[in-house]
């Protein structure tokens, strides 16, 4: 369990996070999503105890990180800039940081299996590809074996192999009813990954809910029907909960019901249906009104239009 | 999960924290190569100062000791070096973060650093100034600058000169701990230790040369002398006021350390 209390970074004049208040439950993947420069990695700096906040204070496990006797077996994290040295093998990397806490040299042999980078353990961190780079940091996060994973956008890098790896990886490691915060900027990765999701922008709060809730408040999930009937099948399917909107003469746009009502009673009706589309607000959509107000560097023109 | 039903045997001791400093230190090429280019440079020149000696030559005034181990101010620069890696290093390759998120309280790496960097510094160079003394006395036993290591003040010129290299770049790892870069801590020990020191000696007050008797260099010099230098600070002073310079160094770079976000 991850809790930040206003949590607040300052930096001269410039607030970088601004009073986050924040719970990640163990057991399910949480996504820390937000635009570049959000605060994300500020955050997450600040709950392992490297940046001290400006106010406020976090806790993991119930205690400040700092106050931890043996860190590595409650947090494992991986931060996003480089955190290695390149002339070191990934073994002697690991060795290194295990040794703090007396985890054996059998844990340190074993972790790079589990990151999948068996066969590169004993060469230098300097010829490491970006994914590789991010599978040791992967390792590293598990050697002590934490009930806790803070990590900072782990499939950067990763081919799509990896992603997939990391996503069964992260799925896997909440089922066992450990805590996990994963940062993103990709609404769609997370999508596919997390159940919660804390969402922020130019450092504040702006939704902590989850994936089906995200969808829901930003307009749900609709479906298209295209009819030369429209007129009658608008008329059968009204209701209570129940809104429809019409598009071109033939064509609906029905919220609130589902596809399998809908073509059961075009079907009890014989009205034919040309078109019957189940259609989910996509997430990205649904990230980028949340964020519109608060991406730090934005391209001119709207891109929202062309995205749906 | 297991961890958390059964008490884990892992947690973080100092101990443990030196054992992973020693592991990080010998784990990089830089180590070996700073070493066996102190360890060579002062035996190369010792072999050279013994070789070309003639008695009562113009180096005939010069203490045996510092003659042979001529070769240890340009080898300190090395071992200077190293100790800048071990701290500012961390923080050009990032290595300082994970580092810091091992060990929260932050303090016991700079300690073990320094610990880990003193043991093996003092050793390398002890040995290093042992062997360079009796490779030296191999060209010197005809002439006036023939020593024993049982002569008087000989072995304790030899020891001095390791701890002299030692408290030195010492004050090098402190600084690197302070400026968190490699060329500026580089550049503030050239400066600062090296440098300055020889420019506040041309100013015309006596004030200012008592006091650079005490300067890191200066003590250093004393250290490694096996008979008293003339208008110098005596041994025991000179390693005293050396130990407070390494000291106040390292002071810096943990007050530093505690109060930086890393």
């Amino acid at each position: 369990m991850i809790r930040a209390y206003e949590l607040t970074k300052r930096y001269g004049d410039t607030t970088v996070v601004h009073g986050l208040d924040f719970t990640v439950r163990p057991g399910t993947v949480t996504g820390f999503l937000g635009p570049n420069g959000a605060g994300k990695s500020t955050t997450m700096r600040m709950l392992l105890g490297l940046d001290a906040p400006t106010r406020g204070r976090s806790t993991i496990g119930g205690r400040a990180y700092t106050t931890h006797p043996a860190p590595l077996t409650e947090v494992g994290a991986l931060l996003e800039a480089r955190s290695v040295h390149p002339g070191r093998t990934a073994f002697n990397h690991l060795m290194a940081l295990a040794h703090t806490h007396g985890i054996p040299r059998s844990r340190v042999e074993h972790v790079p299996d589990l990151a999948g980078l068996t066969g590169a353990a004993h060469k230098r961190i300097k010829g490491f590809s970006l994914g590789m780079g991010q599978r040791l940091g992967i390792a590293a996060a598990l050697l002590g074996d934490p009930a806790t994973l803070i990590l900072d956008e782990p499939v950067n890098g990763l081919d799509p192999e990896g992603v997939l790896w990391i996503r069964n990886l992260l799925t896997s490691l909440a089922a066992e009813g450990r805590t996990v915060l994963v940062s993103s900027h990709l609404m769609s990765e997370m999508a596919l990954t997390a159940d919660h999701l804390v969402v922020i922008g130019r450092g504040r709060l702006l939704a902590d809910t989850t994936v089906g809730d995200l969808i829901r408040t930003a307009g749900g999930a609709s479906v298209r029907v295209v009819t030369p009937q429209a007129d009658a099948l608008r008329t059968l399917l009204a209701g209570p909960g129940v809104r429809i909107t019409t598009g071109t003469a033939d064509e609906l746009t029905v919220h609130g019901t589902d596809s399998v009502h809908i073509g059961r009673t075009a079907a009890a009706h014989a009205i034919p249906l040309h078109e019957l589309t189940p259609q989910t607000v996509s997430l990205e959509q649904a990230f980028m009104d949340l964020t519109q107000e608060s991406v730090e560097y934005r391209t001119a023109a709207p891109l929202t239009g062309a995205l749906v | 999960m297991t961890t958390a039903t059964a008490p884990s045997p892992y947690r973080v001791t100092p101990r443990r924290v030196v054992r992973s400093e020693w592991h990080k230190l010998w784990s990089l090429r830089s180590t070996w190569v700073t070493l066996l280019s102190a360890g060579a440079v002062i035996l190369g020149v010792g072999l050279l100062m013994g070789a070309t000696y003639t008695s009562g030559g113009g180096d005939a005034d010069i203490d045996t000791v510092v003659l042979v181990l001529f070769g240890t101010q340009l080898g300190q620069m090395c071992l200077a070096v190293l100790g800048i890696l071990v701290t500012a290093g961390e923080y050009s390759s990032g290595m300082i973060r994970a580092s810091l998120t091992v060990v929260p309280h932050r303090l016991p790496v700079l300690w073990a650093k320094a610990a880990v960097f003193t043991v093996v510094a003092y050793s390398s160079m002890f040995a290093t100034a042992l062997i360079t003394f009796l490779a030296a006395q191999l060209f010197l036993h005809d002439t006036d600058k023939a020593a024993a290591l049982t002569d008087p003040g000989v072995l304790g010129a030899i020891a001095g000169s390791a701890a002299a290299v030692t408290l030195l770049s010492l004050i090098a790892l402190g600084l690197g701990a302070t400026l968190r870069s490699v060329p500026g801590s580089t550049g503030a020990y050239i400066g600062g230790v090296l440098i300055l020191p020889e420019v506040l000696g041309m100013l015309p007050y006596d004030a200012v040369d008592s006091a650079l008797k005490y300067f890191p260099t200066q003590a250093a010099g004393v250290l490694g002398s096996a008979t008293p230098l003339p208008d110098a600070a005596t041994a025991g002073p000179a390693l005293l006021a050396l130990c407070l310079w390494a000291g106040a160094a390292l002071g810096a770079g943990a007050v530093l350390l505690r109060r930086r976000d890393a």
